[in-house]
């Protein structure tokens, strides 16, 4: 019974640190898309890799705050999330020319995972600077989320409609 | 000079002693309830229309400059002037939103004379929140509030053909519906094509048809499309709106075409009478940008040749839009007088498969892309792949070419906009046909209060005993799981939307998971929008172009960045017939100009 209450902890610098490469490989994943898209939708690929190059900057900046490195040893909970977000690091093969629905569908898919795993984190964290630091992260995935259904709507629901 | 003539200036003096009948001082003494005094005019409700201005008969109203326009605001509001008025308060009585209208009070006293020149609502006077005064009784009574009724097939006989639905006025219908309109004319603004819509009207109750039919020309060559199915913009900025229904501009307009035949429209509009520029000129697609392009630039001395993929022109005009709404052989007539032009239309010609780009860049002086928005969006929701799944736009185009189409008895369509409702009642009347009897379920995301298809297509969809369902969100295509049926399509699983947009107007769809339904159907058609088939381009051609989020880059004229392309229509702008036309006039002007500029260069 311990050991698997055990099991499911985890650290705050592993967590940051799985956070952290999941930014790097969608930055990756989406910055090797570009030359592969039509030039006539290329601009959606280009807001993505941007979007993700900042959350990189960010995190690589949280992980260097001395307030947060205090903290890195500090158990917590591994969310229930925590499985799909670490399998969605490994990009998936949307083929040789994706549309733009595409796209967009796969980086929906991304947010939404990204949003539950920092909403639980932010759960499974005492009030304090963890707590806000994941409450803001999972605010910024909403905010992003947002921004990536408006223009899903734009592009597919247009149109004759 | 005589004795009286010498005693009569002492004669007035006998009336210093009678009781004056003037009043020596007027000011204060309030006037009656329902006098008619100064203007007043709530400037939320006055739309600038000008109706004032030209009914006073003393020239007393200056339509004045206040603001900038908008769609049914010419921005403009009246200055009276008050040597000239005369108080007859007709201007108050043909007010079309009854703004305007007239204290009781009636006297002012200024020392500077240009004061009594002024534009009410906007410089503030006493009287501006006077309640007394004169203000017009029962509504408006210059000019009627209801549109004239037009003949159209009830729904049990229209439901298993696509005969068209209205009648058109009659010479007596039109007459009372050109009567209603007070030549404002905020709508010629509010028209893409600013269409010289109060002169056509005039040109109605003058029952001169020909020269309805040259100012149609002026700016339309598609009057037999627009007079049907336009989006009719300049309807909801008509004056008339404001107490009753806007004037039927779409119907007076197929009224005026209705009436001349197809010869004397040829005789009207005549042919190019200029020569030959020795340009050459392509225009890929046949639709309304295509076509309105090269009608203007075979009359301006250019040879044009329209390529268009299917095997028939007209475009979406044809394959987007079902015949009981726009008659095939009303587009054909539209279609006769530009071919009459000289312009040569390929059909069955697809760029990419039948001639190149290359070809088309090497041997003309100009290309002109008119591609529309002929490939249909899929929700791509699970099930949605495979047999028993259809785009709209693909049926629609199926079924204008007298292809085979599946019809099962039941159907279950995704969207809510007129696409939508198209497919729904086309497929409705070839199931009557079919089974005698209708099964088509609409399922919108939208809520019937926020509907993008027209009423009119929702009341008539509803009349022809198709069932929509709004606020529905589609979640699956539910397919057999064994037996016989065994994949195919069992129905359509939605749930209830709960709201589609964020407090900031952007589209976060919320569901209610527990208000689950699933839609019985073997068929589910989605509508839910378009998109151009830019890979005729080519991937050199496409990398070279600029593009603004998705669509082609273009200059206000229409211009790519590659200088001999220019585009134009529902690809770079959006669906819309009459939009398309205005572009095809854009697109034409700035090729013609650069053709021009290029033989002035030679010179």
């Amino acid at each position: 019974m311990r050991k698997k209450a055990l099991e499911n902890l985890t650290t705050v610098e592993e967590v940051l640190e799985t956070v952290a490469e999941f930014d790097r490989e969608a930055h990756s994943f989406y910055t090797d898309l570009i030359p592969k898209i039509s030039k006539s939708i290329r601009y959606i690929v280009e807001e993505l890799a941007r979007a993700r190059l900042d959350q990189v900057r960010m995190m690589s900046d949280l992980a260097k705050n001395p307030d947060v490195k205090s903290h890195f040893r500090d158990a917590i909970q591994r969310p229930a999330a925590d499985r799909q977000f670490s399998d969605a690091i490994h990009a998936p093969d949307l083929g040789d020319n994706p549309d733009d629905q595409a796209v967009l569908q796969y980086a929906l898919a991304r947010v939404q995972i990204a949003i539950e795993e920092y909403s639980e984190l932010a759960a499974n964290t005492p009030p304090g600077l963890l707590h806000e630091v994941f409450s803001f992260l999972a605010n910024e995935e909403v905010k992003h989320k947002s921004e990536l259904e408006a223009l899903y709507y734009d592009i597919v629901h247009s149109g004759g409609v | 000079m005589g004795f009286r003539d010498v005693l009569s200036p002492y004669t007035a003096w006998k009336h210093v002693i009678r009781t004056p009948v003037t009043i020596k001082d007027p000011i204060g003494r309030e006037a009656a309830d329902t006098y008619r005094g100064f203007h007043q005019n709530d400037l939320d409700k006055c739309i600038g229309c000008g109706s004032c201005e030209v009914i006073c008969q003393n020239a007393a109203i200056d339509m004045v400059p206040v603001s900038d326009p908008v769609d049914g605001d010419s921005g403009l509001r009246p200055k009276i002037d008050y040597g000239r008025c005369c108080w007859c308060a007709l201007c108050v009585d043909v007010c079309m939103t009854g703004s305007l209208t007239m204290s009781n009070e009636y006297t002012w006293v200024d020392s500077d004379p240009d004061a009594f020149r002024f534009i009410p609502g906007v410089d503030a006077k006493p009287w501006d929140h006077l309640e007394k005064g004169y203000q017009r009784e029962g509504g408006r009574v210059l000019t009627g509030n209801e549109r004239a009724g037009m003949g159209e097939l009830a729904p049990e006989a229209r439901a298993d053909n696509f005969d068209e639905i209205v009648a058109g006025y009659t010479r007596e219908q039109a007459l009372i519906e050109a009567d209603r309109c007070v030549e404002c004319g905020l709508c010629v603004a509010t028209c893409p094509a600013h269409m010289d819509i109060p002169d056509y009207i005039a040109a109605i109750r003058e029952g001169d048809y020909d020269l309805g039919t040259q100012i149609l020309y002026e700016t339309n060559p598609f009057s037999e499309v627009c007079g049907r199915v336009c989006t009719h913009k300049c309807e909801t900025a008509c004056a008339a709106r404001h107490e009753g229904d806007p004037i039927a501009i779409r119907w007076l307009k197929r009224h005026i075409i209705d009436n001349v035949s197809e010869d004397r429209r040829l005789e009207i509009v005549g042919i190019p009478g200029v020569a030959s520029s020795g340009h050459r000129v392509a225009v890929i697609g046949a639709g309304p940008a295509g076509l309105t392009a090269a009608y203007d630039l075979a009359r301006q001395g250019h040879a044009v040749t329209v390529y268009e993929a299917q095997d028939k022109s007209g475009g979406m005009m044809r394959y987007g839009i079902p015949e009981y709404r726009l008659p095939y052989d009303a587009l054909d007539r539209d279609i006769a007088v530009i071919e009459a032009q000289g312009v040569e239309i390929r059909t069955g010609t697809r760029i990419g498969r039948d001639i190149s780009m290359d070809t088309l860049k090497a041997e003309n002086d100009a290309v002109v892309l008119a591609i529309g928005l002929h490939m249909g969006r899929s929700t791509r929701i699970p099930g949605a792949q495979g047999e028993g799944v259809e785009a709209a736009i693909d049926l629609l185009r199926r079924i204008t070419a007298g292809e085979a189409v599946q019809v099962p008895k039941r159907v279950v369509v995704i969207g809510g906009g007129n696409v939508a409702m198209d497919i729904a009642r086309s497929m409705a009347r070839l199931q009557k046909r079919e089974h005698g009897q209708v099964g088509v379920t609409v399922t919108a995301l939208e809520s019937f209060a926020h509907f993008l298809a027209d009423e009119e297509e929702v009341t008539e969809s509803f009349e022809e005993g198709i069932e929509i369902l709004d606020a529905r969100g589609p979640q699956e295509v539910v397919r057999f799981k064994s037996g016989k049926n065994k994949g195919k399509v069992k129905g359509l699983r939605t749930w209830a939307v709960t709201s589609i947009f964020d407090d900031k107007g952007r589209f976060a769809p919320q569901y209610d998971r527990a208000d689950e339904q699933v839609h019985p159907g073997e068929m589910v058609i989605e509508a839910i929008g378009q998109a151009a088939d830019v890979s005729i381009l080519g991937p050199e051609l496409t990398e070279a172009l600029e593009w603004t989020r998705g669509r082609i880059a273009i200059a206000p004229d229409g211009r790519t960045s590659e200088p001999w392309l220019w585009a134009a229509g529902d690809a770079v702008h959006g669906p819309d017939v009459i939009t398309a036309v205005a572009d095809g006039h854009r697109v034409a002007h700035s090729v013609h100009e650069m053709l021009l500029a290029g033989t002035e260069a030679k010179r």
